[in-house]
């Protein structure tokens, strides 16, 4: 693989019963790029996105973060270290924050460091506190997730994620369970991490931020890859007629 | 006006029907206290009936309070037999429900084996063959020549007692554990798995401690349903509340004064047990308060 790709993904298949979701995939992602996945509901790019760090098994393919490869073969059990390993590469986050509610807002931090990669708790909270100080959530650090705002709930996930130093972050919808006037605090994390030269895979549905933010969009449908290009490319000169369909309504809301 | 004359002050402005709150406020109070009178009148009356029915039969209030504390001291055992075998039956619902949980065969086959058989058979059937059936293996090995094995098997009424209601209420609590550890969303397990812990990292830190504050409540109510049915290690010889009742009532023939002082003492048990069990679950709510 080329020294350059932090990921690398092969011809992947995923089925879900007898659903092919994602059909034959290929495609890369470029040290400090920010790649942003759009596509219709259900058109199989969260799976795509669950895939990279698999909390979704690929039912077929190759996965290369960082260098570390995991090939997936129908009937073939894939070692839990291997995953494991991959994992601590990749940084995730979701669309509903999955905070750990029992856990204030520092130990929601910290607690990779501390169980996954051993670090004594005191130097876990200056990292911590590093992190959370990035997103602007120091001053909440003591308290319990449930009296935080949806976006202050995502900021402090974003810092869990970021805690664990990987070399590529995984967005899943990180706006998409937000009310309207929290998106933006949300956005403005991400976009200070795209201007330091964090590797990012966004998947969302804020065409302002992909045209804003990204170096490359990949549109998806029906499980395939239907366009890869620069948001000037997709937004404004769509090679493929279906990218030019599925974007015109949105642009018309979005104001991109 | 300006809105300087509206903030002025300190703190927030106030809202001019603040009156309104304050009546609403007052009203439901005084609605609930009102409720609360009536509930404590109709416990009052129970009582009473209770009391003049038992009064109207040829009923012995001085024999209870002459044996009162004879029976009382089987409060201890009682007490104790129920908080080791509720530690006990909790730890082996807890493997119970991982073996369910488990993807592995054999764990899988042996947790449900074991709840279907546990739960299938009458406790006190659980209690004799224990008690009295063991021995009978015991015997075979001392006839071998392990005496050591013998002892082993052949178990005190308390042992007996409290190995009995451990597996029985373990079996029962084996289907709460798997359902509080399924009720935790499955969100929780992924930004687990998203930040490299491994399965049993995410169990024992992420999982269980949610999971045991729903079930908390449950638990509670499986441990006063096993002070209750501690009474049936009484079969055995065991010198607790019941059998201690039981003794005097057949002696002096004054059943319904020895049972009623023996059940009013398993009621203030479970009273207390209920009590603590909320301050419990009270507690464990804190980092759920908004």
């Amino acid at each position: 693989m080329s020294a350059s790709h932090i990921i690398e993904v092969e011809n992947l298949h995923k089925w879900f019963g007898m659903l092919h979701v994602l059909k034959g995939i290929s495609f890369a992602v470029h040290e400090r790029e920010v790649l942003v996945i759009i596509g219709r509901s259900g058109s199989g790019k969260s799976t795509l996105l669950r895939c990279l760090n698999f909390l979704e098994t690929p039912s077929a393919g190759i996965i290369t973060v960082s260098g570390d490869s995991i090939e997936c073969i129908p009937g073939k059990k894939i070692k839990q270290s291997d995953i494991l390993k991959l994992r601590l590469d990749t940084g995730m986050v979701f669309q509903e924050f999955n905070l750990f509610p029992h856990k204030t807002v520092i130990d929601n931090v910290i607690e990779g460091l501390v169980t996954v990669k051993k670090m004594p708790r005191k130097q876990a909270l200056t990292v911590g506190e590093k992190y959370l100080m990035k997103v602007g959530m120091l001053e909440k650090c003591d308290v319990h997730p449930i009296k935080l705002s949806g976006g202050q709930k995502q900021r402090v996930a974003i810092a869990r994620a970021l805690a664990m130093e990987p070399k590529v972050m995984l967005f899943d919808e990180p706006t998409s369970a937000l009310d309207p006037e929290l998106i933006g605090e949300v956005l403005d994390v991400m976009k200070q991490l795209a201007l330091e030269g964090t590797t990012m895979v966004v998947v969302t549905h804020e065409m302002g931020f992909a045209n804003d933010v990204a170096d490359r969009i990949i549109y998806v449908d029906l499980g395939k890859i239907v366009e890869i290009g620069t948001p000037e490319q997709i937004f404004f000169h769509p090679e493929d007629e279906r990218t030019r369909i599925f974007l015109e309504p949105i642009r018309k809301v979005q104001h991109v | 006006m300006s809105l300087e004359t509206i903030t002025a002050g300190s703190g927030p402005p106030v809202d001019p029907d603040i009156g309104m709150g304050h009546d609403l406020m007052a009203y439901e109070r005084r609605e609930k206290t009102i409720h609360n009178i009536k509930i404590s009148i109709v416990w009052i009356a129970l009582f009473i009936l209770l009391g003049l029915f038992l009064l109207a039969l040829d009923f012995d209030p001085k024999y209870i309070f002459q044996h009162f504390e004879f029976v009382l001291a089987g409060a201890g055992l009682t007490i104790g037999i129920s908080v080791v075998s509720i530690a006990i039956a909790a730890v082996l619902a807890l493997l119970g429900a991982l073996g369910r949980l488990s993807r592995n065969s054999i764990a899988q086959g042996i947790s449900g084996f074991y709840v279907s058989l546990i739960r299938g058979t009458p406790l006190l059937i659980q209690i004799f063959i224990i008690y009295l059936g063991l021995p009978q293996i015991g015997n075979q090995f001392r006839i071998l020549g392990y005496p050591g094995l013998a002892n082993l098997f052949t178990l005190t009424a308390i042992q007996s007692g409290v190995l009995a209601l451990s597996v029985n209420y373990g079996a029962y609590m084996t289907e709460i554990f798997r359902a509080g550890i399924q009720s935790i969303h499955h969100g929780q397990n992924e930004a687990a798995a998203a930040i490299g812990m491994s399965r049993n990292q995410t169990l024992r830190r992420v999982i269980l401690p949610q999971a045991i504050r729903i079930i908390i409540p449950d638990i509670g109510n499986q441990f006063i349903a096993m002070q209750k049915d501690s009474s049936l290690v009484s079969f055995m010889g065991v010198w607790e509340i019941t059998y201690r009742a039981n003794r005097l009532a057949r002696v002096d023939s004054k059943f319904m004064e020895m049972f009623l002082l023996a059940a009013f003492m398993y009621w203030i048990l479970t009273i207390v047990s209920s009590w603590l069990e909320g301050r419990l679950e009270r507690r464990m709510a804190r980092a759920y308060e908004r």
